[in-house]
């Protein structure tokens, strides 16, 4: 992977300088932190925290949202607040009837939803939103999510109660979220969506709570 | 005794006898064992004295070793009122006592103790008020003997945190029923926290012998523990508090520094109960503790509590104490049973064939104090002769350990927090939880059942009901557990003419103060305890509450039941605010150029969540720094960050139609590409916000709010529409975009180098809007541009998607250095947009505020059939006004005085308020001092003057004066 600096490009996550021990590489029109040392892989798999606001994401809103997702070849949870995953990793989430999102995968680095991104919508009933830049995304990786975030929101994110692609559009640390639970190869993760404004609060106070856990922040190529 | 001489195993199940550890107490130092209290170290070392009264300064020393009094009250270095029966020593640890004049031992303020007569109970709501003025005397000599304890003010709060659980059953307490009900819960595949605030689950079976042979209650603590420790769905947490019950199962445990907000589907309470005392003269010298902390002292801690001791009892645990000291060495004088006999004869006679002597309908009259009242050196024995009256035969008993047990009172305080009622059968001296909330349930002592056969029991069928209220396991309940032990004595209280029986240790009350309380007419168990103060202290009543109602009941001629006790409220136990304060979160937003501002050295200040440079510059250069700002604004070019301004999209075929009645305007024939002016008004024809729409497509507005007011703006619309049904998709995209206003005479210059768009002034005039591309070296980026006035220059904002926000900032600042371009924050901002005579909505508004009061007239759309609030608007705006919102002026020489009014002061229409300052600032561009202000409507005609107040009460007069204040034709924004 390519390494940058993240004034290189014209689009940045507003905690870019915040994590100056990072190595960027381009992701999207802009970068990534991508790692922050050998031990990422490990820390990542104990207790560690991503930033994936840069990370390609979209989202359809509107009576005809689930077909044009589904002739796009997505595929859909059955109901709302769960997740789907395609086999590219990306994941699909059902935040009501008419409303989805779809993250971009780590394994192409969310290329394969730039089309969606690009495609024409149908001409009523389906609305593209502004998730991309109205919403920071932090992952929360490793064994101790769950007990991190009890730490920080009243859901009970426990695996028997809150499986993997349960989604929770709750408040966590006193703001509004979207919590989802999945996994990326095979380590458990924590994927919070939430006003992008807040990026820099949410990293502070996810970090701060992950300290007992001996959690710290980790690059996007930790688990790739 | 020194820490070395303590009982032989397997006593002293909580220290380390490898592991010893010094400290110092009064600064003296004293060595004892990890895992010892304060108190069990000092006690070991001979040490009792820990603590003087609060009232009397009478020496006190440890009464339950369970922290359940204020008797071991002890001052840490930074720790006032540490509760030394809980606290463990530490190496080098430094502990002092609290509450004296002159020395522990030799406590001047003691003599208080011989003025007691002075000072009967509420003497200080009758004294100190006259003569007329001696309070102020009386004041500071109060003050300074009010209060126990030294607050460290440098301390800090430390790290303290809160964490969420979840579980099927709580279990509150891990005695035999709570271990007992955990175990069972757990096997029906419930998920179980059990909470016990001791170090070591077994509740009364790690210091109770429960039969005479006393190996029974340790197998069986063993058995249990072992089990629960064991078990996969049991998670254990001990020296944590359930420190209130709240709705639902809330439980907030402390542990530590951290609160646990613990939810539960069912909780069961297996509180336990609490060692009752009896009340004698001198019932409170050192050496007079209850049987469960002599019991404590020995089997926890192997420290022997004395060498020769009397039991006084009221229920067969005295019994077993005396056997306890006897095993462990001490020799036991007598068994003073109140009783005409115990409940196990087997007992009294394992007792007996240790020749331990037993007087029964026997009581201790009067302890006999040594020297300085500091410990107990002897009993005077007298045969009970009637409820509370004793025979005059007297017998003295030497012993320097008197043990006491009157009976128990369920730890009723978080099941009375639940609703449940606690009642007392006055003829059999029990008590009964009833109206218990759903999902809650009770167990053992709590529940009046005390043998552990029928505890165990009682933990198991609470459990199960439990579990079945679940749904889990076989469904399987149990009768109700019935318990035949009676543990209570009718009627443990003595009176003494020379008086000192204490009810309440930590308030120092005694029988005479709760009685005289009702004779002055408090015969309410609640006015009682406000004002004698019963119950009030530290231990919150664990130990006066039933004394005090049976007094009551006594002296109102009614029973227990009929008089009650006092209300239990949370906490349970004292709590630092630290822990209930926690972590806290306090959420704030950044906008995508935040670190430019802070690179710029700009004043951030708070702006509804966001936070938002001021000005940029240092604060001591504040109005320099706005000046400057406000003269590129208008003679320059200057840029400021408007990111924070609410955003929001409505597409769809229905787009127009929601605007058109969302907002006051007409809004159906509004062209694309160009801007309106949109105000908001509520149901009572009140504006509540106003903004800007643009209209980027015949379906498509993007409208802007205010910064504080874009969340309630976005959900007002979200519910109109659940009702409207209209077919249009509302988004809040205020963080989706970062935003900047470029304005002053060469913003057009510095756009020009940006965009393609023709930005002359006739391709995009003002009240204009464009999609178009800000050019970058690094690409390209989408935006959106306004032509706007809100400051009264030539102005484009510029909307670009968030991420681009920053990179927006450095091209701009890059485009415009050749012309000098600078940053201008909010407080600069909010100066032009006054000289302008622009209102910010909350701040020149309030809840009265209607369209025709700010002069909104135009913006309303009258031919249309509706709006939100059209109908008060209409009703309001044909009523007679009383206030409008006008532009004033004054003198800037006001400005030398201090005399410039500020938001909030009052204008005054001869001795009354007509009005109030909303927004007023010096402007260097006029020269002058220029405002906003209700005034009265007849005070509202331009050039006429109105008085208002400032600061220090004094009057200025300002003039009314036509806005806008500066450019009034609009020439310069409209360029």
């Amino acid at each position: 992977m390519t390494s940058m600096t993240p004034a290189a490009a014209a689009a940045r996550s507003t905690l870019y300088p915040k994590l100056s021990d990072a190595e960027f590489a381009p992701c999207a029109d802009g970068s990534i932190a991508a790692g922050f040392g050998a031990d990422d892989s490990a820390q990542a798999t104990r207790c560690g925290l991503m930033d994936l606001t840069p990370l390609t994401r979209t989202g359809f809103r509107g009576a005809q949202a689930a077909a044009h997702l589904a002739a796009s070849g997505f595929p859909l949870a059955e109901q709302p607040n769960q997740a789907s995953v395609t086999g590219g990793g990306e994941l699909v989430l059902r935040l009501s009837q008419r409303e989805f999102w779809v993250l971009g995968s780590l394994q192409d680095m969310g290329e394969r939803i730039t089309g969606l991104v690009a495609a024409a919508c149908p001409d009523s009933g389906c609305y593209p939103l502004f998730c991309q830049d109205s919403h920071g995304w932090f992952t929360l990786t490793g064994d101790a999510g769950s007990a991190v975030m009890a730490k920080l929101c009243a859901v009970d994110m426990r695996d028997e109660f809150f499986p993997p692609l349960s989604i929770a559009q709750t408040s966590v640390a006193r703001i509004n979220a979207i919590v989802v639970k999945h996994s990326i190869n095979g380590v458990p993760a924590f994927s919070l969506l939430f006003d992008s404004g807040y990026v820099s609060y949410m990293w502070d106070v996810l970090l701060d709570a992950m300290q007992e856990f001996g959690g710290a922040a980790v690059g996007c190529s930790a688990l790739r | 005794m020194s820490g070395e001489q303590r009982l032989a195993a397997p006593m002293g199940l909580l220290i380390e006898r490898d592991q010893p550890v010094s400290f110092s107490f009064e600064g003296r130092h004293y060595r004892g064992y990890k895992g010892d209290t304060i108190a069990s170290a000092l006690i070991g070392n001979g040490q009792w004295l820990m603590s003087r009264s609060f009232k009397y300064h009478r020496p006190r020393s440890a009464l339950t070793m369970a922290g359940q009094d204020a008797n071991t009250l002890v001052q840490l270095a930074s720790d006032p009122n540490v509760l030394a029966d809980r606290t463990p020593i530490a190496e080098a640890l430094r502990v002092e006592g609290q509450n004296y004049a002159g020395t522990l031992e030799n406590d001047r303020d003691a003599i208080l103790g011989k003025f007691g007569r002075f000072m009967p109970v509420g003497f200080y709501y009758r004294a100190f008020y006259k003569p007329k003025g001696i309070w102020d005397w009386w004041e500071k000599i109060i003050r300074k003997k009010a209060g126990l304890g030294t607050v460290d003010l440098t301390a800090t709060a430390g790290y303290h945190d809160k964490e969420f659980l979840h579980h099927d059953v709580v279990v509150v307490g891990s005695g035999p029923a709570g271990l007992q009900a955990a175990l069972t819960a757990a096997d029906g595949g419930a998920s179980v926290l059990l909470v016990e605030e001791n170090t070591l689950l077994g509740g009364s079976l790690t210091y109770s012998r429960f039969e005479s042979t006393g190996v029974h209650a340790d197998a069986v603590r063993s058995e249990l523990v072992s089990q629960v420790e064991q078990h996969a769905n049991i998670r254990v947490m001990t020296e944590a508090v359930c420190n209130a019950w709240f709705t639902d199962n809330w439980l907030p445990v402390i542990k530590g520094n951290r609160l646990y907000k613990v939810r539960a589907k069912e909780c069961i309470i297996a509180s336990g109960s609490y060692e009752q005392h009896v009340v004698f003269r001198n019932n409170d010298l050192p050496g007079v503790m209850m049987c469960s902390a002599a019991d404590r002292l020995m089997k926890l801690y192997a420290v022997s509590p004395g060498k020769r001791a009397v039991i006084l009892t009221g229920n067969d645990e005295g019994y077993l104490t005396a056997l306890n000291l006897a095993d462990q060495g001490t020799e036991v004088a007598a068994v003073i049973d109140m009783r005409a006999q115990p409940q196990s004869q087997s007992l009294a006679d394992a007792v007996s064939q240790r020749g331990i002597r037993i007087l029964h309908n026997s009581t201790v009259y009067e302890a006999l104090p040594t020297a300085g009242n500091l410990h107990v050196r002897g009993v005077d024995v007298r045969t009970i002769s009637g409820q509370g009256k004793v025979a005059p035969q007297s017998e003295i008993i030497d012993c320097d350990l008197l043990c006491m047990s009157a009976g128990f009172m369920p730890a009723y305080q978080l099941l009375c927090q639940a609703g449940a009622q606690l009642s007392y059968d006055d003829d059999k001296a029990r008590f009964e939880l009833t109206r218990l909330p759903q999902h809650l349930l009770i167990a053992g002592s709590v529940n009046g059942v005390y043998s552990l056969d029928a505890v165990m029991n009682d933990g198991k069928r609470a459990a199960l009901n439990a579990l079945q209220s679940l749904g889990l396991g076989q469904a399987q309940t149990l009768p109700e557990v019935h318990c035949e032990q009676q543990v209570n004595f009718n009627w443990p209280i003595f009176k003494h003419p020379q008086s000192k029986e204490f009810v309440d240790f930590d308030e120092d009350l005694q029988i005479k103060d709760i009685v005289n309380a009702t004779r002055v007419g408090y015969r309410d168990v609640q006015l009682v305890k406000r004002f004698s103060t019963v119950g009030m202290g530290p231990s919150q009543g664990r130990h006066s509450a039933l004394p005090t109602a049976r007094l009551v009941a006594n002296a109102t001629d009614r029973t227990v039941s009929e008089t009650g006790v006092t209300t239990a409220r949370p906490p349970f136990v004292a709590e630092k605010l630290a822990v209930i304060a926690g972590r806290s979160f306090d959420p704030y937003r950044q906008s995508a150029m935040h670190h430019r501002h802070v690179a710029l050295g700009a004043k951030m200040i708070p702006a509804g969540s966001w936070q938002r440079p001021a000005f940029y510059g240092a604060q001591e250069r504040r109005l320099e720094c706005i000046a400057a700002e406000a003269d590129a604004v208008r003679n320059n070019v200057a840029v400021i960050d408007v990111s924070t301004l609410g955003g929001i999209e409505l597409r769809g075929p229905d787009a127009a139609e929601m605007m058109n009645r969302i907002y006051t305007f007409g809004f159906l024939k509004q062209p694309v590409g160009r801007t309106r002016y949109a105000v908001l008004t509520n149901e009572q024809g009140v504006v509540v916000d106003d903004g800007v729409s643009c209209r980027f497509a015949d379906d498509c507005f993007y409208v802007t709010a205010t910064t504080t007011g874009v969340d309630g703006v976005y959900r007002n619309m979200t519910r109109w529409n659940a009702m409207w049904r209209l077919n249009v998709d509302i988004t809040n995209v205020t963080s989706a975009f970062a935003a900047v206003n470029l304005a002053g005479p060469n913003s057009r210059k510095v756009l020009e180098k940006l965009t393609e768009l023709d930005v002359s002034a006739a391709g995009f005039p003002y009240l204009a809007c464009r999609e178009g591309e800000i050019k970058t070296p690094l690409g390209n980026i989408p935006a959106r541009l306004l032509r706007v006035g809100f400051v009264g220059e030539l102005g484009y904002e510029i909307h670009v998607p968030s991420r681009y926000g920053e990179a927006l900032w450095d091209i701009i600042m890059e485009a415009g250095a050749e012309f000098g371009i600078r940053p201008f924050g909010v407080e600069t901002q909010r100066l032009l947009r006054l000289e302008k005579g622009h209102i910010i909505v909350s701040q020149d508004t309030d809840g009265m505020s209607h369209p025709g009061e700010l002069s909104l007239d135009w913006a309303i759309n009258r031919k249309k059939p509706f709006y939100v609030g059209c109908r008060s608007v209409d009703i309001v705006m044909a009523a007679e006004q009383t206030r409008k919102l006008v532009g004033f002026t004054l003198p800037a020489a006001l400005m030398k005085s201090g005399s410039k009014p500020e938001e909030g002061h009052l204008v005054l229409r001869g001795a009354d308020i007509s009005g109030n300052i909303t927004s007023c600032e010096y402007s260097p561009a006029l020269d002058a001092i220029i405002g906003l202000a209700y005034v009265g409507t007849d005070q509202a005609e331009n050039g006429s003057q109105f008085r208002v107040r400032v600061s220090g009460g004094r009057e200025v007069e300002a003039t009314v004066t036509a806005l806008p204040f500066y450019d009034p034709d609009n020439q310069r924004q409209e360029m």
